[in-house]
């Protein structure tokens, strides 16, 4: 790897750090506040997915490791790096017959974050940078957000903003119409000429352009001494190439790269609330989620949650959450785009589009160590905790067209499990503060 | 959009409408509060408690929302992480 290359990409993760002297002007009170702790994070998150009949399948294991340096009194560095190790298989071609052109692929990406974070007596201003790249895919990031806590400090508005410009590899298509497209298979070069920007390859692959502008804003209120609540207000507006570049739908007995639109402008709105029950040493947990985009996905997500102590050390966190959203305008049944063709120009073979349902319930155990007093626990460290954590999703595809019309059904064209429990995760964390 | 059908269209702006509506009766509900000493200092013990913050576990809260927005269509505004105890 060149050296310019590998410089580049520390620029970026270095842009946080070249900015203090600019935050700490616009940081709001910057008085001197003993503030955050160092500190070590690590979590690793095993995902398992079964298809029908063994016949495809995902595993994902996804390490992180996140460190917090305080530098100064109201200062903090954080240093983050995350991979996933994704392999499995799954089908080439969105059909009524899925099940016939299933293919195994692996992948491995690699993600690294850096951010800086300056407090005052009632405020917090973050500067992030992050960094990830993939054989057929790399992304930059920055962003910033900033909260506050009004007067009293019951209330806090906090605020961020995040820009992406992410690449993806692409079958150099040359001038084919959308119906002619090709897809990757793999074979294709995909070549980057520095660490994270990609070089075309005519006539065989070439990279293409998206860009992310995400927003938040959220208000949390302290309802009384023991509720708390949070509203937020999300948007986001991602440009360029969004299909995913290997699929093939089949149209009227064609089967083309999948082709789907360039712009999607999304929004949510999230309202959620705490409520301790000191009789129980516990809290329940209630959220809400409303989304919808312009390609017409509308989704809505309801969750509970209920966490309980045992003696001072042992934390027992249980979670329910319900989801489902519509299809967008654009997604057909597999055996409507075959019998009837796209509509419009596009087409996608792409489940997270269509009609779906999920459930999803997790069990979390913690075992957390610390002085009460301010001493230290097992050595060095404030405070330490060790978390194990099983989830387990139930995945649902709903018809997004008449399924009285559909003579093939729905099932057959995702490969879902059908079983009673489609996938898993096993999550394992530690957590030291010193 | 050409691909929109106008009865998706029309749905889909209704559900904006009421959409905007609920975050502005919230949002005044929560600003009411603002300014107001809903809750003292010495009242914020149980607001500080670790099991009281939201996204109190930032990597499992970003492994979460990486598993969901590959398994969904859509992704985005699950909020803010911390508290309201104020305790900086």
């Amino acid at each position: 790897m060149k050296c310019s290359a590998i410089l580049g990409g520390l620029a970026y993760l270095a842009l946080p750090i070249v900015l203090p002297a600019l935050v700490t002007v616009l940081a709001p009170n910057s008085g001197a506040v003993a503030h955050a702790e160092d500190r070590v994070d690590s979590t690793t998150t095993w995902y398992q997915e079964r298809r029908k009949g063994n016949l495809g399948g995902l595993t994902v294991v996804h390490p992180q490791l996140d460190i917090g340096v305080d530098v100064g009194d109201n200062t903090t560095l954080d240093l983050g790096y995350s991979a996933d190790a994704v392999s499995g298989a799954t089908a080439a071609v969105y059909s009524t017959d899925a099940v016939s052109s299933a293919t195994t692929f692996k992948d491995l990406r690699h993600a690294a974050n850096t951010g800086i974070t300056f407090y005052g007596t009632r405020s917090s201003l973050s500067l992030s940078g992050n960094i990830g790249t993939e054989r057929d895919y790399n992304s930059i990031g920055v962003g910033v957000s900033a909260k506050i806590d009004l007067p009293g400090k019951n209330t806090s508005l906090a605020l961020s903003y995040n820009h992406g410009f992410d690449q993806v590899c692409d079958f150099d298509n040359g001038l084919a119409t959308a119906l002619e497209r090709r897809p990757l298979t793999g074979q294709q070069a995909c070549k980057k000429r520095q660490f994270l920007r990609g070089e075309d390859t005519s006539g065989d692959s070439i990279w293409r352009d998206l860009s992310l502008d995400s927003s938040q804003a959220t208000i949390t209120q302290n309802l009384s001494p023991s509720v708390v609540a949070q509203i937020g207000l999300f948007g986001q507006v991602v440009r360029g190439f969004q299909s995913n570049p290997y699929r093939r739908v089949r149209v009227s007995g064609v089967e083309a790269q999948e082709n789907i639109p360039t712009v999607r402008g999304r929004a949510a709105l999230m309202a959620r609330v705490n409520k301790y029950m000191p009789s129980m040493k516990s809290a329940i947990h209630a959220m809400f989620r409303g989304y919808t985009d312009t390609w017409g996905v509308n989704s809505v997500t309801l969750g509970l949650g209920y966490s309980q102590y045992f003696g001072t050390s042992l934390l027992l966190r249980t979670n329910a959450r319900i989801y489902q959203q519509s299809e967008a305008t654009f997604f057909k049944d597999a055996f409507f785009y075959e019998t009837e063709g796209s509509a419009g120009e596009y087409f996608t073979g792409d489940r997270e589009l269509g009609a779906i349902r999920n459930v999803v319930g997790s069990m979390k155990f913690s075992y957390i160590k610390f002085d009460e007093n301010g001493g230290n626990v097992l050595g060095v460290f404030d405070e330490v905790s060790f978390n194990l954590k099983g989830e387990v999703y139930l995945l649902d595809e709903l018809p997004a067209d008449p399924i009285e019309d559909n003579r093939e059904g729905i099932d057959r064209q995702f490969l879902s499990s059908g079983q009673a429990v489609d996938a898993f995760t096993l999550q394992l964390g530690m957590l030291f503060r010193y | 959009m050409a691909w929109q059908s106008s009865s998706k269209a029309t749905i889909a702006r209704g559900g904006r409408r009421k959409a905007l509506l609920a975050f502005t009766l919230a949002t005044g509900f929560l600003l009411g509060a603002c300014g107001k000493q809903a809750v003292r200092a010495s009242e914020k013990e149980f607001l500080a408690d670790r099991i009281m913050q939201f996204d109190a576990d930032g990597q499992e809260t970003a492994a979460d929302e990486h598993i969901l927005s590959n398994r969904e269509g859509s992704s985005g505004g699950r909020g803010t992480g911390g508290g309201g105890c104020g305790c900086n």
